[in-house]
């Protein structure tokens, strides 16, 4: 299990977002949220809070860290 | 192509121009020269700027985020390993020909090409293997 995991497909899907949408709004590409949703890339402190921010939750809600995981 | 990013798209385009330019000139021509070596420069900054010019004009979205960047500067580490690795190499193999086999003539009048040749071939391997590890970073999400 990857160190820092994330809800924002889940999030994403339950406000019926598409990835260019979100991506637009967090400004990053939508390969950049691919690859967040499938746990391959961490992104900043900055684009977290962006991403969690246009999803309407907070930080803790859209990103969670897992002391045990891998880096 | 739908599924690239821009920078991607570029990187592909770039590798395509890369190794249509670079590999004629290394190993289909026989004989180099000074003015073949100008000669591909010349063509790789015409066609880069041609094929990047058509990317950009195509692509609607050309934002370039972190991951981008964090990408890119994994691919000039791995590029300058190649060309620090390669020089280290040629450096080695020119002192050998020169204290042990003893077979090293400055002198000769294809010197200077071969040398460049040589250098031009490490930067040619350096930026190559840069593009293609950029582009596997791509490939693998990072």
């Amino acid at each position: 299990m990857p160190a820092i995991r994330n809800q924002v497909r889940e999030l994403r899907a339950a406000r019926n977002i598409t990835q260019q949408e979100l991506a637009d709004q967090v400004g990053v590409t939508r390969q950049t949220v691919i690859a967040i949703e499938q746990d391959k890339y961490s992104p900043s402190l900055e684009t977290a809070f962006k991403a969690a921010l246009a999803l309407g939750v907070s930080l803790e809600q859209c990103f969670q860290y897992d002391p045990k995981g891998r880096r | 192509m739908s599924s690239l990013s821009y920078r991607e798209k570029s990187l592909y385009a770039s590798l395509l121009i890369e190794l249509a330019v670079y590999l004629p000139y290394f190993f289909l021509h026989g004989h180099n020269s000074v003015s073949k070596v100008a000669g591909m420069i010349a063509a790789i900054i015409v066609l880069q700027i041609a094929a990047q010019g058509i990317i950009a004009a195509l692509t609607r979205n050309r934002i370039t985020d972190e991951r981008d960047r964090l990408i890119e500067l994994r691919g000039y580490r791995v590029g300058y390993f190649t060309f620090a690795t390669l020089m280290a190499l040629g450096l080695a193999m020119l002192w050998f020909h020169a204290s042990v086999l003893n077979n090293f003539h400055p002198e000769h009048s294809n010197m200077g090409l071969h040398f460049i040749s040589v250098f031009f071939g490490i930067l040619v391997i350096a930026d190559i293997t840069r593009t293609v590890a950029q582009l596997i970073a791509y490939r693998r999400a990072l």
